[in-house]
């Protein structure tokens, strides 16, 4: 399987930067999600890989042959659209059969090829249904069989999920990264959706204003955002401003308190302002009985909010230390209350900083 | 002392007078049976006579007079228009012209509204005010404007083959509309980029995939090219060209007025004919629309 290079890409839409140079290496066989909001260019990056956009400068290298200069009917690249894209006018068959019966393949191996397909997206039963006989999540799996039939280089998935219901998102989202890990096609994934990238992906490369913020696995995109977007941007993160007291000993203050933060502060200087984030998950809360005295490790707080997520509810608790959320499981939120008093306390080590001045 | 009525809801009195009364109303809305005021049924068979009457009386005088041997005349008025070489001639003559005129109108349009609305949508505005310049100009301008132009072309301008050349112009605004929205029904530019992304060209793509989702669109606009091209009149007469509708008013300012009239009932029905085709392909068109083609 090829391997795609993005280098220095650069395209603009009259004032707009769509994409900024940009830079990015994936290996063969490997699932990279390009993640981010609507307008960071991720689209424009993937349509110029698969070529419906030029770029104003850079290369596009897949199996390190540029192919900028090769139309789009020729580079051999299988894409899955966010509108669905199978051709009205052919059955589920016929559809699997396009880009075969475009190469001229005989009848019998067409057939053949599509029948595996369509056997391997789960929908060999419906390949005489036309797309309008088909839900949105089968549309979908035969537009994927579709262009894996023509035995791409690479595959291009561009929200190929966005107009699908949660249920069928989730359960397709697995089918697609199942077929890809048994195929061990090379695949570029754009969404805006951080779950979908996360669960799927090999890597995750989160896109800001037309360049890549960070790449990594997705562990490390959320477990360790390495700038304010992407901390703000992947999962819900508590944005607490502090001071740094000693960057030596690792301590900072948030409020009256003195937090330890450890290793995290030693690239500041004392008396950096800086802004600890942690997720709402390393924050935890305990639920204090009538006249019970607050414990010496926890600091206090009062809730002021309690959202429902399913197994976990998002408790809102204004503190010493500022606004903060906090997950908890949903069996001890039963025994909280808006404007209830709890105690407080940070997982150790899970406070990270990034500096504001 | 009387007790109050219970009417609706078990209200007393008044009230429950009103409430029955909008509950009846209510009813006779939902219940399916929509009910005409006189003065619909009024209007409705005033236009009829209308336009039916005219219609009725041609047929009708189609059919009527007597012959030399005093039988009525039947079908005989069609048999005559029918066994006269002129009306063959100058009949296959539009036909021939018709279907060359649709030939090289789709030639011409289903390429240029595609790419327009493929590569080029800045130019739609452009194109939407061409499209309509035919229904501004008058044929009349049209063809004195036209033929000092044409004379320049002495092999073209003194043959009837010169006619599509000009009826495309009057067919533009019928077949691009019919394209537009054909084109506007389907997400042309995924499909256009599902193809190629496939391996298919630009024109393999619009072959493929793009023609046979406009076919209700493009068939619909043929007929309308067709009708136009089988009734112009003014260019072909100016131009002496013996073509369908020029021979129909030659008849007519003779003396046989009831072959004219047979003559008016076939020009009628060809119409219909091609209305109830147009009909047809345009219910096809909005119950696969209905059943959401493309989203």
């Amino acid at each position: 399987m090829a391997t795609i290079e993005l280098q220095e890409l650069t395209r603009r839409f009259g004032d707009v930067v769509a994409l900024d140079s940009l830079e990015l290496e994936v290996a063969s066989g490997e699932f990279v999600s390009l993640l981010g909001p609507s307008g960071c260019g991720k689209t424009t990056a993937l349509r110029i890989v698969a070529g419906f956009e030029w770029p104003d400068s850079g290369r596009v290298l897949v199996a390190g042959r540029d192919v900028l200069d090769l139309p789009a009917n020729r580079r051999n690249m299988g894409m899955v659209f966010q509108a669905y894209s199978l051709f009205p006018n052919m059955t589920a068959q016929q559809n699997v059969e396009f880009g075969l019966r475009v190469r001229r393949r005989p009848k019998h191996d067409r057939s053949k090829r599509a029948a595996e397909l369509l056997d391997l997206v789960g929908l060999a039963a419906q390949k005489d249904r036309y797309p309008r006989q088909l839900s949105g999540g089968q549309q979908q799996r035969v537009a994927l069989a579709r262009c894996l039939a023509i035995e791409p280089s690479v595959l291009l998935l561009d929200e190929p999920l966005s107009a699908l219901d949660a249920k069928v998102r989730v359960q397709l989202r697995e089918e697609v990264r199942r077929i890809q890990l048994e195929l061990g096609i090379t695949t570029l994934y754009v969404t805006h959706d951080q779950e979908e990238a996360l669960s799927v992906s090999d890597r995750v490369a989160v896109m800001s204003s037309g360049r890549i913020e960070q790449i990594g696995s997705p562990a490390e995109i959320y477990g360790h955002p390495r700038t304010p977007f992407v901390a703000s941007f992947v999962g819900t993160m508590n944005h607490l401003e502090a001071t740094v007291v000693s960057s030596a000993a690792g301590k900072v203050r948030c409020g009256p308190a003195v937090l330890d933060v450890g290793l995290s502060a030693a690239s500041h200087s004392d008396g950096d302002v800086v802004t600890m984030y942690v997720r709402p998950e390393h924050v935890h809360v305990v639920a204090l009985a009538p006249g019970q005295d607050m414990p010496p490790e926890l600091f206090e707080g009062k809730v002021t909010s309690l959202t429902f997520l399913g197994p976990v509810t998002r408790v809102g608790i204004a503190s010493a230390l500022g606004g903060l959320l906090a997950d908890v499981s949903s069996s001890m939120a039963l025994s909280l209350a808006i404007d209830s008093t709890v105690g407080v306390s940070i997982e150790a080590g899970s406070l990270r900083s990034l500096a504001l001045t | 002392m009387t007790t109050p009525a219970v009417l609706a809801d078990g209200l007393p009195g008044d009230v429950g007078r009103k409430r029955a009364a909008i509950s009846r109303r209510g009813q006779a809305r939902r219940g399916g049976r929509t009910r005409f005021p006189l003065w619909s049924w009024f209007w409705i068979g005033f236009a009829a006579l209308y336009f039916l009457v005219p219609v009725f009386s041609l047929v009708q005088f189609s059919f009527g007079g007597t012959l030399a041997n005093g039988r009525s005349a039947g079908f005989h008025w069609f048999l005559a228009v029918f066994d006269d070489p002129a009306f063959r001639s100058s009949f296959w003559l539009s036909a021939q012209i018709a279907f060359e005129t649709v030939a090289l109108s789709l030639l011409l349009m289903v390429p240029t509204v595609f790419w327009v609305h493929l590569r080029l949508p800045r130019l739609k505005p452009v194109m939407d005010f061409v499209s309509v310049l035919p229904f501004v100009v008058p044929p009349i301008v049209l063809v004195v404007g036209l033929e000092p132009f044409l004379q320049n072309f002495t092999w073209l301008y003194s043959r009837p083959e010169v006619l599509p050349f000009i009826y495309v112009v009057f067919a533009l605004p019928f077949l691009y509309r019919s394209i537009d929205a054909g084109l506007r029904a389907i997400d042309l530019r995924t499909l256009s980029e599902a193809a190629s992304n496939l391996g298919a060209s630009t024109f393999g793509a619009l072959a493929r995939v793009v023609l046979p989702n406009l076919r209700s669109a493009v068939i619909g606009g043929s007929l309308l090219t067709f009708a136009i091209a089988m009734g112009e009149y003014t260019i072909a007469s100016l131009l002496l060209f013996n073509t369908f509708p020029v021979y129909i008013f030659y008849i007519g300012q003779g003396p046989a007025a009831h072959e004219a009239t047979a003559l008016s009932v076939i020009s009628l029905l060809l119409t219909w004919i091609a209305m109830a085709a147009l009909f047809v392909i345009g219910r096809g068109g909005r119950e696969t629309a209905q059943l959401g083609v493309t989203k």
